[in-house]
């Protein structure tokens, strides 16, 4: 009886898997299809036409096939904002974030710190505040004007004031951005370190490991895998900054802090050229494509 | 007997499809609402408190018509993105007040009704000076919008502190002789005496209000209106340019103010009331907009302390001339459901007292004869005054494309604002990047 049972069941149970499969991911399958592959599938689409907002060619959109990425690529504008594209993830994301984030992590692990809670809620803060709110804050806070809050502080130590802004754009956007994005990275890295063994650190310290050498040869590469996806998690968010930037310096002064999303943003909505902004985007969406795979590869791990 | 059934079937069908059709007439003849939108606050103002009388005078002429105001308020580009996007969208309003300067890639765009049968069957439209008509009228010879302000671009100066400082206030001739002014002004004060619109930050008052003016009054041709082609490169922009190049060089322009995500604050509003900053390149409506006892940032006795210059001639053989500054106009959407309606409340908003109201509380001139006796227009001098120059102004020719001219004019003159490019490589930047984004059909060779 019970034979004739399991042999009973035994074929039915891949094909309700089979049969559920379809209802548990079908779902998601229509919802990334609805709003990723679509608007993506139609962006490429206007990428290859002269698709405008205004002016009489605004009525009648042409076909012009690869002339959006010839323009773009001929263009010292827009590789220049590859060019700061770059360079902002780079110091901010990548460098800032990250080094960061995994420092203030580390020290929460520490046994013998004190008001955890209040030191992680603090971290914590810049992540939860709204981007506009965070930016328009740090606009006021870094204005040139003799009465923001950073001329003061330099008035007190006698210093004339200054406009960080204009003077230091870019540096100021990756400090910000650092700023804003460290919470992120040290619950990333908090999480991965609890993974971490402790008898594997004790052993390791019993063996004369500095603090440095352990972290090094121990725990680095027992997180490889989910620092690594952090990097490309942050990476993809950094690369698509977009209002922390704009309520900050618009793009400027003169073009030193337009990156890539702000280029895009003026190219397709301030100047109505959806056509060339929409080249843009794809552009960027190929580039961090290959950025995408080469973390995954390097992280062996499945994205 | 059957036959009266079938006569009374017919007539209840009658007076079935009787009521159906009343009704139906009832709801083609009930209110009509018109959607207005208004992006500045002080024109959002002043209009608020006309609909109350339009509907009035409508409602005398036997039409229910409402009008409901939309108010949102934003900065030109912020308007002009926003706006663009609705239109694209199929959501505008059914009027929108806006700078002409938009009319032209709208109007292109299909997205602005063609007044043309509106305004030629118009006593009023015979009242607009010949300068705003030819302003207003797009390159295929029609009209897509109501200009209901006018201006005047000038070189607005502090006479007050100039004068304080010893410095001849009388109207330069050239720009070189105001250079030398500047440079007497900075040499006693330590500050940038003078700012024009420039680079990204400004967006398109780099263009309107400050690179087009200067080079308006040089001859040089930038847009032929027969062919419909954009000059790149002639010796009036080449001389723009380098204008704005000397001035940097010479510390003439306050470059980090200009640098500023809102380069107008401590330009306009902060340094030129303050006086520390005499000499600025503006608009009439800045007697009102932005000087006057309600606007952004007040002068007192602006008439006694501010006075005027027409730009100085840039070029051999040419002389000083006020420039026409463009103004507002009352666009209909080419969607709007009820456009005689629409162009009936444009039509009354620009006219009478109606517009005297307007032209009064932004500070903007008459489009239009016969409005300097109307109150409260007619108690303010200095728009007056800037109405009689208007007569005599030049009129910037303007194109389909201009706002892709605007966009190369804003990444040159940051170049030059920025240091990275003295007048000639900004030039060629300009007629590079322009002609790349007008494309080749649009650009002379």
């Amino acid at each position: 009886m019970t034979t004739a049972k399991t042999s009973a069941a035994r074929p039915t149970r891949p094909l309700q898997e089979r049969a559920a499969l379809p209802v548990l991911l079908g779902p998601s399958v229509l919802l990334i299809a609805v709003f990723v592959i679509a608007p993506a599938a139609y962006g490429i689409y206007l990428a290859l036409t002269d698709t405008q907002l205004t002016g009489f060619a605004a009525q009648d959109p042409q076909f012009v096939g690869l002339e959006n990425f010839r323009n773009l690529l001929g263009s010292a504008d827009f590789l220049e904002s590859l060019g700061r594209t770059g360079e902002f993830v780079l110091w901010s994301a990548i460098i800032g974030q990250t080094v960061l984030g995994m420092l203030a992590a580390l020290l929460l692990r520490q046994k013998w710190l004190r008001g955890k809670g209040l030191f992680g809620a603090l971290m914590l803060l810049p992540m939860v505040v709204p981007e506009v709110v965070a930016s328009l804050t740090w606009a006021s806070v870094l204005s040139s004007e003799d009465g923001s809050t950073f001329n003061r502080l330099l008035g007190l130590f006698g210093s004339g004031a200054a406009a960080p802004l204009q003077e230091y754009p870019m540096t100021s956007v990756i400090l910000i951005n650092v700023w804003r994005g460290i919470a992120f990275a040290m619950i990333m890295f908090q999480a991965a370190l609890e993974d971490v063994p402790d008898e594997l650190l004790e052993a390791s310290r019993m063996d004369g490991a500095s603090a440095l050498q352990v972290f090094r040869h121990i725990t680095l590469p027992l997180i490889r895998g989910p620092v690594f996806l952090y990097l490309l998690l942050t990476t993809i968010t950094t690369v698509g900054v977009f209002g922390l930037i704009y309520f900050l310096t618009q793009g400027g002064p003169g073009q030193d802090t337009e990156i890539t999303s702000v280029y895009i943003f003026q190219s397709a909505f301030k100047y109505s050229q959806i056509g060339l902004g929409s080249a843009a985007s794809v552009i960027l969406l190929i580039l961090l494509t290959i950025l995408g795979m080469t973390y995954a590869r390097l992280a062996k791990v499945e994205v | 007997m059957r036959r009266n059934r079938v006569l009374a079937a017919g007539a209840a069908g009658l007076l079935f499809a009787g009521v159906l059709t009343a009704c139906s007439d009832s709801r083609a003849e009930g209110p009509v609402t018109v959607k207005l939108l208004q992006f500045q606050e002080a024109r959002a103002d002043v209009v608020k408190d006309l609909i109350p009388e339009f509907e009035k005078a409508m409602a005398e002429k036997g039409q229910d018509v409402k009008v409901e105001l939309v108010t949102d308020i934003l900065t030109d580009d912020q308007f002009r993105t926003k706006i663009t996007q609705q239109f694209y969208s199929g959501k505008a309003p059914d009027v929108v007040d806006m700078g002409n300067k938009n009319v032209t890639g709208m109007a292109g765009a299909g997205y602005l009704l063609k007044l043309d049968k509106y305004l030629h069957t118009w006593d009023g439209w015979d009242e607009y000076y010949p300068s705003v008509k030819d302003g207003a009228r797009e390159r295929n010879g029609s009209y897509y919008s109501l200009p209901h302000e006018a201006s005047v671009q000038s070189l607005f100066y502090r006479k007050d502190v100039l004068e304080r400082l010893g410095i001849d206030t009388s109207q330069p001739r050239t720009w070189d002789e105001l250079i030398a002014r500047l440079k007497q002004v900075r040499a006693k004060t330590g500050e940038a005496p003078i700012v024009l619109p420039a680079g990204t930050a400004w967006g398109d008052g780099s263009w309107s209000e400050g690179l087009l003016p200067v080079m308006a009054g040089t001859g040089s041709t930038l847009y032929d209106d027969e062919s419909g082609k954009w000059k790149l490169r002639s010796k009036g922009l080449s001389a723009a340019f380098d204008l704005y190049a000397d001035l940097v060089e010479a510390d003439l322009l306050p470059v980090r103010d200009l640098q500023n995500p809102n380069p107008w604050e401590p330009t306009k509003y902060q340094k030129f009331p303050q006086g520390t900053l005499p000499v600025a390149a503006q608009g009439s409506w800045g007697w009102k907009y932005d000087w006057g006892p309600e606007g952004s940032a007040p002068i007192k006795n602006s008439r006694e302390r501010i006075g005027t210059w027409d730009y100085p001639a840039l070029v051999p053989g040419t002389k000083p001339a006020p420039v026409s500054g463009g103004g507002f106009g009352y666009s209909v959407n080419a969607d709007a459901a009820h456009p005689d309606a629409a162009v009936e409340l444009a039509k009354w908003l620009s006219s009478g007292k109606a517009l005297a109201k307007q032209l009064a509380a932004v500070g903007a001139v008459s489009p239009r004869e016969g409005l300097s006796g109307t109150a409260p227009y007619k108690n303010e001098p200095s728009l007056l005054q800037a109405e009689d120059e208007l007569k005599s102004s030049i009129q910037p020719p303007l194109g389909d494309g201009e706002d892709r001219v605007s966009q190369a004019v804003q990444s040159a003159t940051a170049k030059i604002v920025s240091g990275d490019a003295d007048g000639s490589q900004a030039a060629d930047a300009f007629a590079e990047e322009a002609a790349e984004l007008l494309g080749s059909t649009r650009v002379a060779k």
